[in-house]
């Protein structure tokens, strides 16, 4: 199984995913240049560990900017986690958005609102 | 783990349905499209909830930029306004500190801290003769104008100089040179004098065009100028600062002004020994001074030496004259006039 350690960059996010139990974590920027490139990692990962045995999983999103393309990207790392879910899997998503970004804590309702089933916390740090 | 493992693509599914489709329903088989388009509608409930999304997000991020937009506007708008009250300010501070000082200072180069150095300067001063009596025989407003007019252009000269204006002094002007810049002491001396030279020269233009005006007895100055180790730098407290010089020489330079005569310039030994080949002058009675062991010689400017440059003179019985300054003219200018005057003698020759 797949583990990932991508740096941060300034256009792209800092990315670990380290398990079982799996505990995955995106933290910066979003607007890479090729978003499928970039994310194409995580979201096969995730697909393995959707078919891999049921293990506990808890994932971290702290993202500051995201561009349109990436939340593209963002609704397949959510499926991923809702099919995972789906197989009996214990799944805690968080959310964290800088206190005065609106904008981001409207995106994680967005999430929570196409995702009802899965538990997404939203934290303003 | 690279970026570039298993090409992926984030709309493959999508395609993958896409792609599938135009077998589907070439097939016609009720059963299969069925299914297929059920596929379609899931697939196509998501897009469409997937879309809505992101189009929320692209106008929340626009709206946010345009707010930045309109903020960054405003911000400049307020920053324009600061810088050109910043140099409201510089234009007005820069009447009352030297230029050079002004300069350094908005430059950033300035320290503001009470600290003072010992260097060779070449100090001035200058005074208006009889200033009281002459001011008391004018109406104020003339005296204001007239006076205004003298410091200006006494100013004007003193910057085209290069001079530090260190401070007006009632009808009085302290300047000096070498410092903050100095083209050396013995280049600083001859700045010095040659200013001054112009600045007496420019007072008879002025008396002239007062006389004029109705100025009886228009302002006579005299000029001292001496050329001395001085304390210069900032003086004061950490509160107020006044960037100027200090120390003997400089009660020399002002003392050597008194003795001056009016319209005259009065220089010291070591100013004299810088410019002996540009003016020629008179040396006058020694000056002492309290606190100063040794006799301060004095020198008094008669004008400037004749300048050493041959002028080439044909006079003729026959009417003819040339006055020629080759130092006016370029070497090729020299070589083509003395081509022309060759053919001109050759022409002229009786055998010719």
């Amino acid at each position: 199984m797949s583990e990932l350690n991508i740096e941060a960059t300034e256009r792209t996010p800092a990315i670990t995913l380290s398990g079982p139990p799996w505990r995955l974590s995106l933290s910066g920027e979003s607007y890479p240049e090729d978003v499928s490139a970039f994310y194409g990692p995580v979201i096969l990962a995730l697909d393995e560990i959707v078919a891999s045995a049921a293990h506990a999983m808890r994932a971290e999103l702290s993202l500051v900017y995201i561009n349109s393309s990436s939340i593209k990207a963002l609704y397949r790392i959510f499926e991923g986690l809702d099919l995972c879910r789906q197989k009996g899997q214990r799944i805690e998503v968080c959310w964290r958005h800088t206190e005065d970004d609106d904008i981001m804590q409207e995106l994680g309702e967005d999430f929570q609102e196409r995702f009802p089933e899965l538990t997404i916390l939203i934290e303003s740090q | 783990m690279t970026m570039s493992t298993p090409l992926f693509d984030l709309y493959d599914r999508e395609k993958q349905l896409l792609a599938e489709g135009p077998a589907v329903l070439a097939s016609g088989e009720a059963a299969q499209i069925y299914i297929f388009a059920q596929r379609l509608y899931e697939r196509f409930s998501k897009v469409v909830r997937e879309n809505e999304d992101l189009t929320r997000h692209s106008d929340r991020q626009e709206q946010r930029l345009v707010k930045l937009n309109q903020s960054l506007k405003a911000q400049t708008r307020e920053l324009d306004e600061r810088r050109h009250a910043v140099e409201e300010l510089s234009r007005q501070l820069s009447k009352y500190l030297p230029p050079q000082i002004h300069e350094a200072m908005f430059a950033g180069r300035y320290d503001t801290r009470v600290s003072t150095q010992r260097k060779k300067l070449t100090v001035f001063f200058s005074d208006i003769k009889e200033f009281t009596t002459t001011a008391e025989s004018l109406q104020p407003e003339a005296l204001t104008e007239y006076l205004n007019e003298y410091f200006s252009e006494m100013t004007q000269i003193a910057l085209e100089y290069g001079a530090t204006i260190d401070k007006y002094i009632g009808d009085a002007m302290m300047v000096f040179f070498g410092d903050p810049e100095s083209r050396g002491v013995r280049e600083d001396a001859r700045a010095c004098v040659e200013m001054a030279l112009k600045m007496q020269q420019q007072m008879k233009v002025l008396g002239q065009r007062w006389k004029a005006r109705g100025f009886e007895n228009p302002f006579v100055i005299r000029i001292g100028i001496n050329t001395g180790y001085c304390n210069v730098g900032n003086f004061g407290s950490e509160q107020r600062l006044s960037y100027t010089i200090i120390g003997g020489e400089v009660n020399i330079a002002q003392r050597l002004e008194s003795q001056a005569e009016p319209g005259g310039i009065l220089l010291s030994y070591e100013t004299y020994a810088h410019v002996q080949d540009l003016v020629a002058v008179e040396e006058r009675q020694a000056i002492r001074l309290k606190g100063i062991a040794r006799d301060i010689k004095a020198y008094a400017v008669k004008g400037r030496l004749a300048q050493v440059s041959p002028v080439l003179v044909l006079q003729d019985p026959a009417g003819v004259a040339i006055h020629l300054e080759p130092q006016e003219m370029d070497s090729a200018s020299r070589a083509r006039l003395a081509e022309s005057l060759r053919q001109l003698a050759g022409q002229l020759a009786p055998d010719a």
